[in-house]
Protein backbone atom coordinates (compact mmCIF):
# COMPACT_ATOMS: atom_id res chain seq x y z
CA UNK A 1 0.00 0.00 0.00
CA UNK A 2 2.82 2.38 1.26
CA UNK A 3 5.67 1.08 -1.70
CA UNK A 4 2.41 1.67 -4.05
CA UNK A 5 1.60 5.38 -3.17
CA UNK A 6 5.27 6.12 -3.09
CA UNK A 7 6.19 4.91 -6.37
CA UNK A 8 3.17 6.73 -8.40
CA UNK A 9 4.33 9.53 -6.60
CA UNK A 10 7.63 9.02 -7.99
CA UNK A 11 6.61 8.32 -10.96
CA UNK A 12 4.51 11.37 -11.67
CA UNK A 13 7.78 13.52 -10.45
CA UNK A 14 9.72 12.07 -12.92
CA UNK A 15 7.07 11.80 -15.59
CA UNK A 16 6.62 15.22 -15.47
CA UNK A 17 9.72 16.76 -14.60
CA UNK A 18 11.23 14.95 -17.81
CA UNK A 19 8.15 16.13 -20.14
CA UNK A 20 9.53 19.80 -18.58
CA UNK A 21 12.81 19.28 -19.73
CA UNK A 22 11.99 18.97 -23.35
CA UNK A 23 8.75 21.45 -22.85
CA UNK A 24 9.59 24.09 -20.90
CA UNK A 25 10.96 27.41 -22.48
CA UNK A 26 13.92 28.29 -21.21
CA UNK A 27 17.32 26.48 -20.41
CA UNK A 28 17.39 27.34 -16.54
CA UNK A 29 13.88 25.65 -16.62
CA UNK A 30 14.78 22.66 -18.46
CA UNK A 31 17.64 22.10 -16.38
CA UNK A 32 16.32 22.50 -13.06
CA UNK A 33 13.77 20.00 -14.43
CA UNK A 34 16.25 17.50 -15.36
CA UNK A 35 17.79 17.68 -11.64
CA UNK A 36 14.08 16.87 -10.74
CA UNK A 37 13.91 14.09 -12.49
CA UNK A 38 16.91 12.54 -11.63
CA UNK A 39 16.27 12.97 -8.20
CA UNK A 40 13.13 11.21 -8.97
CA UNK A 41 14.36 8.69 -9.84
CA UNK A 42 16.92 8.52 -7.26
CA UNK A 43 13.75 8.09 -4.97
CA UNK A 44 12.24 5.00 -7.40
CA UNK A 45 15.94 3.69 -6.35
CA UNK A 46 15.25 3.89 -2.86
CA UNK A 47 11.72 2.59 -3.02
CA UNK A 48 13.43 -0.39 -4.45
CA UNK A 49 16.08 -1.24 -1.85
CA UNK A 50 18.85 -0.20 -3.89
CA UNK A 51 20.67 2.24 -1.04
CA UNK A 52 23.87 2.32 -3.05
CA UNK A 53 22.09 3.40 -6.24
CA UNK A 54 20.20 5.81 -4.51
CA UNK A 55 22.81 7.40 -2.70
CA UNK A 56 25.10 7.10 -5.40
CA UNK A 57 22.49 8.69 -8.23
CA UNK A 58 21.77 11.38 -5.65
CA UNK A 59 25.23 12.22 -5.52
CA UNK A 60 26.69 12.19 -8.99
CA UNK A 61 23.80 13.17 -10.90
CA UNK A 62 21.69 15.74 -8.38
CA UNK A 63 24.89 17.04 -7.08
CA UNK A 64 27.17 16.89 -9.54
CA UNK A 65 26.19 16.40 -13.27
CA UNK A 66 22.51 18.51 -13.05
CA UNK A 67 24.79 21.19 -10.84
CA UNK A 68 27.40 21.18 -13.73
CA UNK A 69 24.70 21.88 -16.27
CA UNK A 70 23.63 24.24 -14.23
CA UNK A 71 26.87 26.22 -14.46
CA UNK A 72 27.30 26.06 -17.70
CA UNK A 73 23.69 27.40 -18.08
CA UNK A 74 25.16 30.37 -15.82
CA UNK A 75 28.11 31.29 -17.19
CA UNK A 76 27.43 30.41 -21.12
CA UNK A 77 23.55 31.76 -21.27
CA UNK A 78 22.33 34.24 -23.48
CA UNK A 79 19.25 36.25 -23.27
CA UNK A 80 17.36 34.41 -26.53
CA UNK A 81 18.07 31.18 -23.60
CA UNK A 82 14.96 32.47 -21.45
CA UNK A 83 12.33 32.24 -24.11
CA UNK A 84 13.57 29.59 -26.72
CA UNK A 85 11.20 27.65 -27.83
CA UNK A 86 12.39 23.78 -27.20
CA UNK A 87 10.16 22.04 -30.11
CA UNK A 88 11.27 22.31 -33.64
CA UNK A 89 9.17 20.58 -36.69
CA UNK A 90 10.77 17.11 -35.81
CA UNK A 91 8.65 16.92 -33.00
CA UNK A 92 6.26 14.09 -34.69
CA UNK A 93 9.29 11.59 -35.56
CA UNK A 94 10.81 12.33 -32.23
CA UNK A 95 7.22 11.17 -30.31
CA UNK A 96 7.03 8.18 -32.36
CA UNK A 97 10.73 7.34 -31.73
CA UNK A 98 9.29 7.84 -28.38
CA UNK A 99 6.75 5.67 -28.48
CA UNK A 100 8.23 2.68 -30.30
CA UNK A 101 10.96 2.84 -27.27
CA UNK A 102 8.06 2.92 -24.72
CA UNK A 103 6.74 0.13 -26.45
CA UNK A 104 9.97 -1.75 -26.17
CA UNK A 105 10.33 -1.21 -22.74
CA UNK A 106 6.97 -1.93 -22.04
CA UNK A 107 7.55 -5.54 -23.82
CA UNK A 108 10.52 -6.09 -21.83
CA UNK A 109 10.03 -5.03 -18.56
CA UNK A 110 6.46 -7.32 -18.96
CA UNK A 111 8.73 -10.28 -19.47
CA UNK A 112 10.13 -9.80 -16.02
CA UNK A 113 7.39 -8.75 -14.07
CA UNK A 114 6.35 -11.83 -12.39
CA UNK A 115 9.81 -11.54 -10.89
CA UNK A 116 9.22 -9.48 -7.80
CA UNK A 117 11.53 -9.62 -4.93
CA UNK A 118 9.39 -10.48 -1.93
CA UNK A 119 11.98 -10.41 0.90
CA UNK A 120 12.81 -7.18 2.16
CA UNK A 121 15.71 -5.45 0.46
CA UNK A 122 19.50 -6.10 2.49
CA UNK A 123 22.01 -3.79 2.62
CA UNK A 124 24.05 -3.99 -1.05
CA UNK A 125 27.38 -2.29 -0.04
CA UNK A 126 29.66 -4.58 1.43
CA UNK A 127 28.65 -7.35 -1.49
CA UNK A 128 29.19 -4.21 -4.45
CA UNK A 129 32.39 -3.25 -2.77
CA UNK A 130 33.86 -6.85 -2.80
CA UNK A 131 33.04 -7.20 -6.80
CA UNK A 132 34.01 -3.75 -7.86
CA UNK A 133 36.89 -4.34 -5.69
CA UNK A 134 38.20 -7.92 -5.97
CA UNK A 135 36.07 -10.21 -8.98
CA UNK A 136 35.92 -7.05 -11.13
CA UNK A 137 39.02 -5.23 -9.75
CA UNK A 138 40.43 -5.10 -13.63
CA UNK A 139 37.24 -3.32 -15.16
CA UNK A 140 36.99 -1.41 -12.72
CA UNK A 141 40.51 0.37 -12.99
CA UNK A 142 40.46 0.40 -16.64
CA UNK A 143 36.80 2.56 -16.68
CA UNK A 144 38.73 5.22 -14.85
CA UNK A 145 41.65 4.85 -17.14
CA UNK A 146 38.76 5.46 -19.64
CA UNK A 147 38.26 8.80 -17.19
CA UNK A 148 42.14 9.86 -16.36
CA UNK A 149 42.32 10.12 -20.18
CA UNK A 150 38.91 12.41 -20.84
CA UNK A 151 40.28 14.20 -17.97
CA UNK A 152 43.81 15.12 -19.54
CA UNK A 153 42.17 15.58 -22.66
CA UNK A 154 39.95 18.44 -21.13
CA UNK A 155 42.87 19.88 -19.26
CA UNK A 156 45.07 19.54 -22.98
CA UNK A 157 42.18 21.64 -24.69
CA UNK A 158 41.51 24.26 -21.54
CA UNK A 159 45.48 25.21 -21.39
CA UNK A 160 46.23 28.32 -22.33
CA UNK A 161 48.77 28.28 -25.85
CA UNK A 162 52.40 28.73 -24.36
CA UNK A 163 53.58 31.46 -27.00
CA UNK B 1 53.64 55.53 34.88
CA UNK B 2 52.45 54.18 37.93
CA UNK B 3 49.57 51.72 38.42
CA UNK B 4 48.24 54.87 40.22
CA UNK B 5 47.60 57.15 37.04
CA UNK B 6 46.54 54.41 34.83
CA UNK B 7 43.80 53.28 37.35
CA UNK B 8 41.97 56.05 39.08
CA UNK B 9 39.45 55.24 41.38
CA UNK B 10 36.59 56.38 39.56
CA UNK B 11 32.59 55.63 40.21
CA UNK B 12 31.66 56.94 37.36
CA UNK B 13 31.14 56.51 34.06
CA UNK B 14 34.00 58.51 32.29
CA UNK B 15 34.53 59.68 28.45
CA UNK B 16 38.15 57.84 27.78
CA UNK B 17 39.78 60.76 24.96
CA UNK B 18 41.88 58.47 23.58
CA UNK B 19 39.34 55.77 22.13
CA UNK B 20 36.32 57.98 22.60
CA UNK B 21 34.30 55.47 24.24
CA UNK B 22 31.93 56.05 27.59
CA UNK B 23 33.55 53.45 29.97
CA UNK B 24 31.76 52.36 33.02
CA UNK B 25 33.57 51.79 35.73
CA UNK B 26 33.33 47.90 36.11
CA UNK B 27 34.39 47.62 33.08
CA UNK B 28 36.66 50.87 31.82
CA UNK B 29 39.93 48.37 31.47
CA UNK B 30 38.79 46.21 29.45
CA UNK B 31 39.91 44.08 27.21
CA UNK B 32 43.41 45.59 27.72
CA UNK B 33 43.57 44.86 31.08
CA UNK B 34 42.25 41.78 31.33
CA UNK B 35 45.76 40.30 29.38
CA UNK B 36 47.26 40.95 32.98
CA UNK B 37 45.00 38.94 35.21
CA UNK B 38 41.79 38.42 34.16
CA UNK B 39 40.39 37.42 37.94
CA UNK B 40 41.41 40.56 38.67
CA UNK B 41 38.15 41.70 37.30
CA UNK B 42 34.95 41.08 38.77
CA UNK B 43 32.98 40.66 35.95
CA UNK B 44 35.18 37.96 34.63
CA UNK B 45 35.13 36.06 37.94
CA UNK B 46 31.39 35.96 37.66
CA UNK B 47 31.03 35.01 33.93
CA UNK B 48 33.70 32.24 34.68
CA UNK B 49 31.14 31.29 37.85
CA UNK B 50 28.14 31.41 35.58
CA UNK B 51 29.87 29.19 33.14
CA UNK B 52 31.13 26.83 35.59
CA UNK B 53 27.46 26.72 36.94
CA UNK B 54 25.89 26.03 33.47
CA UNK B 55 27.99 23.31 32.49
CA UNK B 56 27.71 21.48 35.89
CA UNK B 57 24.10 22.21 35.98
CA UNK B 58 23.77 20.85 32.10
CA UNK B 59 26.22 17.38 33.26
CA UNK B 60 23.43 16.94 36.43
CA UNK B 61 20.93 16.80 34.44
CA UNK B 62 22.39 14.40 31.93
CA UNK B 63 23.30 12.52 34.46
CA UNK B 64 20.14 12.50 36.34
CA UNK B 65 18.48 11.77 33.03
CA UNK B 66 20.45 8.86 31.96
CA UNK B 67 20.19 7.41 28.84
CA UNK B 68 17.92 8.34 26.40
CA UNK B 69 18.17 5.86 23.08
CA UNK B 70 17.22 2.58 25.36
CA UNK B 71 13.94 4.23 26.49
CA UNK B 72 12.58 4.78 23.22
CA UNK B 73 11.60 1.40 21.97
CA UNK B 74 9.74 0.53 25.40
CA UNK B 75 7.81 3.77 24.53
CA UNK B 76 7.16 2.56 21.01
CA UNK B 77 6.12 -0.66 21.96
CA UNK B 78 3.54 0.30 24.62
CA UNK B 79 2.40 3.24 22.09
CA UNK B 80 1.76 0.55 20.09
CA UNK B 81 -0.05 -2.05 22.08
CA UNK B 82 -2.42 1.01 23.26
CA UNK B 83 -2.86 1.47 19.52
CA UNK B 84 -3.47 -2.01 18.19
CA UNK B 85 -6.16 -2.46 21.30
CA UNK B 86 -8.12 0.47 20.40
CA UNK B 87 -8.53 -1.51 16.69
CA UNK B 88 -6.20 1.24 14.56
CA UNK B 89 -4.38 -0.46 11.90
CA UNK B 90 -0.76 -1.40 11.99
CA UNK B 91 0.11 0.00 8.45
CA UNK B 92 -1.08 3.44 9.94
CA UNK B 93 1.18 2.75 13.00
CA UNK B 94 3.86 2.65 11.29
CA UNK B 95 3.60 6.11 9.06
CA UNK B 96 2.35 7.88 12.42
CA UNK B 97 5.48 6.97 14.34
CA UNK B 98 7.71 7.56 11.28
CA UNK B 99 6.21 11.38 10.71
CA UNK B 100 6.73 11.60 14.82
CA UNK B 101 10.29 10.87 14.78
CA UNK B 102 10.33 13.12 11.43
CA UNK B 103 9.00 16.15 13.84
CA UNK B 104 11.59 15.27 16.77
CA UNK B 105 14.41 15.17 14.27
CA UNK B 106 12.92 18.34 12.79
CA UNK B 107 13.15 20.12 15.90
CA UNK B 108 17.48 19.74 16.27
CA UNK B 109 18.15 22.37 13.30
CA UNK B 110 14.96 24.46 14.39
CA UNK B 111 16.22 24.35 18.28
CA UNK B 112 20.19 25.02 16.83
CA UNK B 113 19.47 27.77 15.05
CA UNK B 114 17.46 29.43 17.58
CA UNK B 115 20.61 28.95 19.55
CA UNK B 116 23.11 29.42 17.48
CA UNK B 117 22.64 32.59 16.16
CA UNK B 118 22.28 34.69 19.61
CA UNK B 119 25.73 32.50 20.50
CA UNK B 120 27.57 33.55 17.26
CA UNK B 121 26.05 37.24 17.90
CA UNK B 122 27.54 37.10 21.70
CA UNK B 123 30.35 35.14 20.42
CA UNK B 124 31.49 38.25 17.93
CA UNK B 125 30.29 41.01 20.48
CA UNK B 126 32.82 39.82 22.89
CA UNK B 127 35.62 39.11 20.02
CA UNK B 128 34.79 42.74 19.49
CA UNK B 129 34.92 44.12 22.80
CA UNK B 130 30.84 44.61 23.04
CA UNK B 131 28.06 43.31 24.55
CA UNK B 132 26.41 41.77 22.30
CA UNK B 133 22.58 41.48 22.80
CA UNK B 134 21.43 42.27 26.07
CA UNK B 135 17.77 43.41 26.40
CA UNK B 136 15.19 40.84 24.90
CA UNK B 137 14.90 37.54 27.06
CA UNK B 138 15.18 38.21 30.90
CA UNK B 139 19.19 36.62 30.64
CA UNK B 140 21.52 38.38 28.38
CA UNK B 141 19.10 38.84 25.71
CA UNK B 142 18.17 35.11 25.46
CA UNK B 143 15.43 35.32 23.36
CA UNK B 144 16.54 37.68 21.22
CA UNK B 145 16.63 34.93 18.21
CA UNK B 146 12.58 34.48 19.31
CA UNK B 147 12.21 38.26 18.36
CA UNK B 148 14.17 38.00 15.31
CA UNK B 149 12.09 35.57 14.18
CA UNK B 150 8.91 36.61 14.80
CA UNK B 151 10.19 39.84 13.23
CA UNK B 152 10.94 38.14 10.00
CA UNK B 153 7.30 36.50 10.23
CA UNK B 154 5.97 39.79 10.01
CA UNK B 155 8.20 41.28 7.42
CA UNK B 156 7.04 41.70 3.64
CA UNK B 157 7.82 39.54 1.43
CA UNK B 158 9.53 41.14 -1.33
CA UNK B 159 10.02 39.33 -5.03
CA UNK B 160 11.59 41.57 -7.27
CA UNK B 161 10.11 42.96 -10.85
CA UNK B 162 12.73 40.77 -12.59
CA UNK B 163 12.74 37.82 -10.99
CA UNK B 164 11.78 33.85 -11.63
CA UNK B 165 8.68 34.51 -9.23
CA UNK B 166 8.48 30.15 -9.29
CA UNK B 167 12.10 29.74 -9.09
CA UNK B 168 12.49 32.46 -6.67
CA UNK B 169 10.16 30.88 -4.22
CA UNK B 170 11.25 27.76 -4.53
CA UNK B 171 14.47 28.11 -4.14
CA UNK B 172 14.76 28.47 -0.46
CA UNK B 173 13.04 25.69 -0.30
CA UNK B 174 15.49 23.74 -2.41
CA UNK B 175 18.05 24.73 0.02
CA UNK B 176 16.65 24.26 3.37
CA UNK B 177 14.91 20.54 2.62
CA UNK B 178 17.89 18.38 1.86
CA UNK B 179 19.80 20.56 5.25
CA UNK B 180 17.02 18.86 7.10
CA UNK B 181 17.16 15.27 4.92
CA UNK B 182 20.63 15.08 5.80
CA UNK B 183 20.28 15.08 9.39
CA UNK B 184 18.14 10.99 8.98
CA UNK B 185 21.34 8.34 9.71
CA UNK B 186 22.99 11.00 11.84
CA UNK B 187 23.65 9.70 15.84
CA UNK B 188 22.46 12.20 18.69
CA UNK B 189 23.66 9.74 20.97
CA UNK B 190 23.63 6.01 20.94
CA UNK B 191 20.89 4.40 19.55
CA UNK B 192 19.48 7.95 18.85
CA UNK B 193 19.19 7.74 15.53
CA UNK B 194 16.28 8.75 12.90
CA UNK B 195 17.12 5.80 10.33
CA UNK B 196 20.29 3.83 11.10
CA UNK B 197 21.39 2.88 7.46
CA UNK B 198 24.28 0.94 6.20
CA UNK B 199 24.96 3.81 3.62
CA UNK B 200 24.93 6.95 6.00
CA UNK B 201 27.87 8.71 5.51
CA UNK B 202 27.51 8.61 1.53
CA UNK B 203 23.85 9.76 2.40
CA UNK B 204 24.63 12.35 4.26
CA UNK B 205 27.21 13.93 1.49
CA UNK B 206 24.75 13.25 -1.29
CA UNK B 207 21.87 14.84 -0.06
CA UNK B 208 23.86 17.77 1.45
CA UNK B 209 25.00 18.11 -1.89
CA UNK B 210 21.79 19.28 -3.28
CA UNK B 211 21.49 22.35 -1.77
CA UNK B 212 24.16 23.66 -4.15
CA UNK B 213 21.07 23.78 -6.50
CA UNK B 214 19.12 25.68 -4.38
CA UNK B 215 21.61 28.42 -4.01
CA UNK B 216 21.89 28.48 -7.67
CA UNK B 217 18.45 28.75 -7.93
CA UNK B 218 17.85 31.82 -5.94
CA UNK B 219 20.99 33.72 -7.27
CA UNK B 220 19.58 33.34 -11.09
CA UNK B 221 16.00 33.62 -10.10
CA UNK B 222 16.99 37.01 -8.36
CA UNK B 223 17.47 38.76 -11.53
CA UNK B 224 20.17 40.60 -9.94
CA UNK B 225 23.86 40.64 -11.04
CA UNK B 226 25.22 40.48 -7.42
CA UNK B 227 22.75 37.72 -6.53
CA UNK B 228 24.01 35.82 -9.86
CA UNK B 229 27.78 36.24 -9.05
CA UNK B 230 27.21 34.92 -5.58
CA UNK B 231 25.17 32.23 -6.85
CA UNK B 232 28.24 30.91 -9.50
CA UNK B 233 30.75 31.35 -6.82
CA UNK B 234 28.65 29.33 -4.54
CA UNK B 235 27.97 26.65 -6.82
CA UNK B 236 31.53 26.82 -7.95
CA UNK B 237 33.13 26.87 -3.77
CA UNK B 238 30.58 24.26 -2.55
CA UNK B 239 31.51 21.60 -5.48
CA UNK B 240 35.39 22.52 -5.45
CA UNK B 241 35.59 21.76 -1.33
CA UNK B 242 33.10 18.80 -1.51
CA UNK B 243 35.72 16.63 -3.03
CA UNK B 244 38.46 17.42 -0.27
CA UNK B 245 35.78 16.84 2.46
CA UNK B 246 34.46 13.34 1.10
CA UNK B 247 37.95 12.55 0.38
CA UNK B 248 39.29 13.78 4.27
CA UNK B 249 36.09 11.21 5.59
CA UNK B 250 37.73 8.11 3.45
CA UNK B 251 40.65 7.22 5.92
CA UNK B 252 37.59 6.87 8.71
CA UNK B 253 35.91 4.56 6.51
CA UNK B 254 39.09 2.61 5.41
CA UNK B 255 39.61 2.15 9.38
CA UNK B 256 36.19 1.71 10.64
CA UNK B 257 35.36 -0.84 7.91
CA UNK B 258 31.78 0.69 7.31
CA UNK B 259 29.55 3.51 6.48
CA UNK B 260 27.12 3.21 8.97
CA UNK B 261 27.60 6.48 11.10
CA UNK B 262 26.59 4.95 14.46
CA UNK B 263 28.74 1.93 13.86
CA UNK B 264 31.87 4.26 13.27
CA UNK B 265 30.83 6.37 16.28
CA UNK B 266 30.78 2.70 18.31
CA UNK B 267 33.62 1.60 17.42
CA UNK B 268 36.06 4.20 18.98
CA UNK B 269 34.39 3.24 22.43
CA UNK B 270 37.63 2.05 24.45
CA UNK B 271 40.66 3.38 25.11
CA UNK B 272 44.31 2.94 24.62
CA UNK B 273 46.53 1.56 27.72
CA UNK B 274 43.19 2.79 29.50
CA UNK B 275 43.50 6.65 29.24
CA UNK B 276 43.72 7.38 25.44
CA UNK B 277 40.31 7.03 23.90
CA UNK B 278 40.32 5.19 21.06
CA UNK B 279 39.01 8.16 18.88
CA UNK B 280 39.96 8.13 15.02
CA UNK B 281 41.62 11.87 15.62
CA UNK B 282 44.20 9.83 17.74
CA UNK B 283 45.56 8.07 14.99
CA UNK B 284 48.92 8.63 14.32
CA UNK B 285 49.27 11.54 11.22
CA UNK B 286 46.26 9.98 9.50
CA UNK B 287 43.55 11.44 11.98
CA UNK B 288 44.64 14.90 12.72
CA UNK B 289 45.03 15.54 8.91
CA UNK B 290 41.34 13.92 8.11
CA UNK B 291 40.16 16.43 10.82
CA UNK B 292 41.47 19.31 9.85
CA UNK B 293 41.07 18.97 6.07
CA UNK B 294 37.31 18.35 7.27
CA UNK B 295 37.15 20.54 8.91
CA UNK B 296 38.10 23.43 7.14
CA UNK B 297 35.94 22.01 4.06
CA UNK B 298 33.39 21.99 6.14
CA UNK B 299 33.72 25.94 7.18
CA UNK B 300 33.93 26.46 3.23
CA UNK B 301 31.03 24.01 2.70
CA UNK B 302 28.66 26.03 4.80
CA UNK B 303 30.22 29.18 3.33
CA UNK B 304 31.39 31.00 6.75
CA UNK B 305 34.14 33.08 7.02
CA UNK B 306 36.87 33.40 5.72
CA UNK B 307 35.60 31.23 2.79
CA UNK B 308 32.40 33.31 2.55
CA UNK B 309 32.63 34.83 -0.75
CA UNK B 310 29.70 33.94 -2.29
CA UNK B 311 27.89 36.29 0.13
CA UNK B 312 30.70 39.06 0.26
CA UNK B 313 29.35 41.87 1.71
CA UNK B 314 31.81 44.31 0.88
CA UNK B 315 31.96 43.24 -2.82
CA UNK B 316 28.33 41.39 -3.40
CA UNK B 317 26.16 43.25 -1.17
CA UNK B 318 25.03 39.51 0.30
CA UNK B 319 25.31 37.18 -2.35
CA UNK B 320 22.92 34.90 -3.66
CA UNK B 321 20.21 35.89 -0.45
CA UNK B 322 20.54 39.86 -1.34
CA UNK B 323 17.21 39.84 -3.07
CA UNK B 324 15.27 37.90 -0.59
CA UNK B 325 12.77 39.15 2.94
CA UNK B 326 11.25 38.03 5.77
CA UNK B 327 10.95 34.11 6.00
CA UNK B 328 12.58 33.20 3.01
CA UNK B 329 15.99 34.87 4.23
CA UNK B 330 15.65 33.28 7.18
CA UNK B 331 15.24 30.07 5.81
CA UNK B 332 18.66 30.56 4.13
CA UNK B 333 20.21 31.32 7.19
CA UNK B 334 18.37 28.47 9.07
CA UNK B 335 20.05 26.13 6.51
CA UNK B 336 23.30 27.38 7.09
CA UNK B 337 22.94 26.73 11.07
CA UNK B 338 21.88 23.50 10.10
CA UNK B 339 24.87 22.55 8.20
CA UNK B 340 26.94 23.79 10.91
CA UNK B 341 24.74 21.16 12.79
CA UNK B 342 25.56 18.60 11.00
CA UNK B 343 28.80 18.99 10.18
CA UNK B 344 29.49 19.16 14.09
CA UNK B 345 27.81 16.06 14.59
CA UNK B 346 29.83 14.25 11.47
CA UNK B 347 32.70 15.64 13.24
CA UNK B 348 31.81 14.03 16.63
CA UNK B 349 31.50 10.67 15.22
CA UNK B 350 34.22 10.63 12.98
CA UNK B 351 37.01 11.74 14.94
CA UNK B 352 35.77 12.02 18.90
CA UNK B 353 34.21 9.00 19.59
CA UNK B 354 30.51 9.89 19.32
CA UNK B 355 28.97 9.07 22.66
CA UNK B 356 32.39 8.24 24.10
CA UNK B 357 33.56 9.97 27.49
CA UNK B 358 36.96 11.33 26.72
CA UNK B 359 38.38 9.72 30.40
CA UNK B 360 37.01 6.36 31.30
CA UNK B 361 36.54 7.35 34.40
CA UNK B 362 33.49 9.95 32.91
CA UNK B 363 31.39 7.61 31.49
CA UNK B 364 28.61 7.86 33.78
CA UNK B 365 27.48 10.77 31.74
CA UNK B 366 25.39 9.54 29.04
CA UNK B 367 25.89 9.69 25.73
CA UNK B 368 24.31 12.23 24.33
CA UNK B 369 25.76 14.42 27.13
CA UNK B 370 29.09 13.20 25.43
CA UNK B 371 27.95 13.87 22.18
CA UNK B 372 26.23 17.38 22.90
CA UNK B 373 29.34 18.55 24.33
CA UNK B 374 31.33 17.83 21.59
CA UNK B 375 29.31 19.19 18.70
CA UNK B 376 29.05 22.61 21.23
CA UNK B 377 32.47 22.58 21.38
CA UNK B 378 33.15 22.22 17.97
CA UNK B 379 30.16 24.40 17.17
CA UNK B 380 32.62 27.23 18.97
CA UNK B 381 35.24 26.71 16.60
CA UNK B 382 33.04 27.32 13.69
CA UNK B 383 31.90 30.62 15.45
CA UNK B 384 35.17 31.75 16.52
CA UNK B 385 36.74 31.07 13.32
CA UNK B 386 34.41 33.55 11.32
CA UNK B 387 34.81 36.23 13.78
CA UNK B 388 38.85 36.24 13.59
CA UNK B 389 40.10 35.07 10.03
CA UNK B 390 39.95 37.54 7.05
CA UNK B 391 38.35 36.29 4.09
CA UNK B 392 40.06 35.02 1.01
CA UNK B 393 40.44 36.40 -2.54
CA UNK B 394 38.34 33.85 -5.11
CA UNK B 395 41.31 32.91 -6.89
CA UNK B 396 43.31 32.25 -3.72
CA UNK B 397 40.30 30.64 -2.31
CA UNK B 398 39.91 27.82 -5.20
CA UNK B 399 43.70 27.57 -5.58
CA UNK B 400 44.33 26.06 -1.69
CA UNK B 401 41.37 23.57 -2.47
CA UNK B 402 42.36 22.03 -5.65
CA UNK B 403 46.55 22.78 -4.62
CA UNK B 404 46.69 21.73 -1.18
CA UNK B 405 43.94 20.78 0.40
CA UNK B 406 42.96 17.64 -2.64
CA UNK B 407 46.22 16.70 -2.77
CA UNK B 408 46.79 16.40 1.28
CA UNK B 409 43.47 14.16 1.72
CA UNK B 410 44.60 12.18 -1.34
CA UNK B 411 48.16 11.68 0.04
CA UNK B 412 46.21 11.13 3.51
CA UNK B 413 44.61 8.09 1.83
CA UNK B 414 47.43 6.40 0.80
CA UNK B 415 48.74 7.05 4.16
CA UNK B 416 46.01 5.86 6.05
CA UNK B 417 46.46 2.41 3.77
CA UNK B 418 50.08 2.12 5.00
CA UNK B 419 48.74 2.32 8.63
CA UNK B 420 45.88 -0.21 8.61
CA UNK B 421 48.71 -2.51 6.53
CA UNK B 422 51.34 -1.56 9.51
CA UNK B 423 48.49 -2.40 12.06
CA UNK B 424 47.15 -5.71 10.33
Amino acid sequence: MTEQIIFYMLTAVVLFSALGVVLLPGVMHSALCLGLCLAGVAGLFAALGADFIFAAQILVYVGGIAVLILFVVLLAGTKADLTTRQINDAWLPALLICAAFSWSFDKITRYFSGIIATTAPHPTIRAMAGALLGDYAVPFELVSVVLLASMTGAVLFGRRKAE
Amino acid sequence: MTEETIQPKLSEPVFNHSNGRLLMPETRYWPTQMWKSPWSLPTYRRGAAVLAGLITGIAGAAWFLGEAGPRVAPLYSAAEQFALSKGVPAFIISVLWTFIKGAILLAAPLVNALFAVWWERKISAHIQSRMGPMYVGWWHGALQTVADGLKLLLKEDIIPETADKFVHMMAPVVVVIPAILAFAPVPFGNELVYADIDIGTLYVFAVGGVSVVGIIMAGWSSGNKFSLLGGLRSAAQLVSYELPRTFAVVPVIMLAGTLNISAIAGLQAGYWGGIIPRWLIFYPVVGQIAFIVFLIASVAETNRIPFDIPEAESELVAGFNTEYSGMKFALFFLSEFAYVLLSCLLMASFFFGGGAAPLPFLDFLPSWAWFLGKVLILMFCFLWFRWTFPRFRVDRLMDFNWKFLLPVSLLNIAAAGLLIWFLS
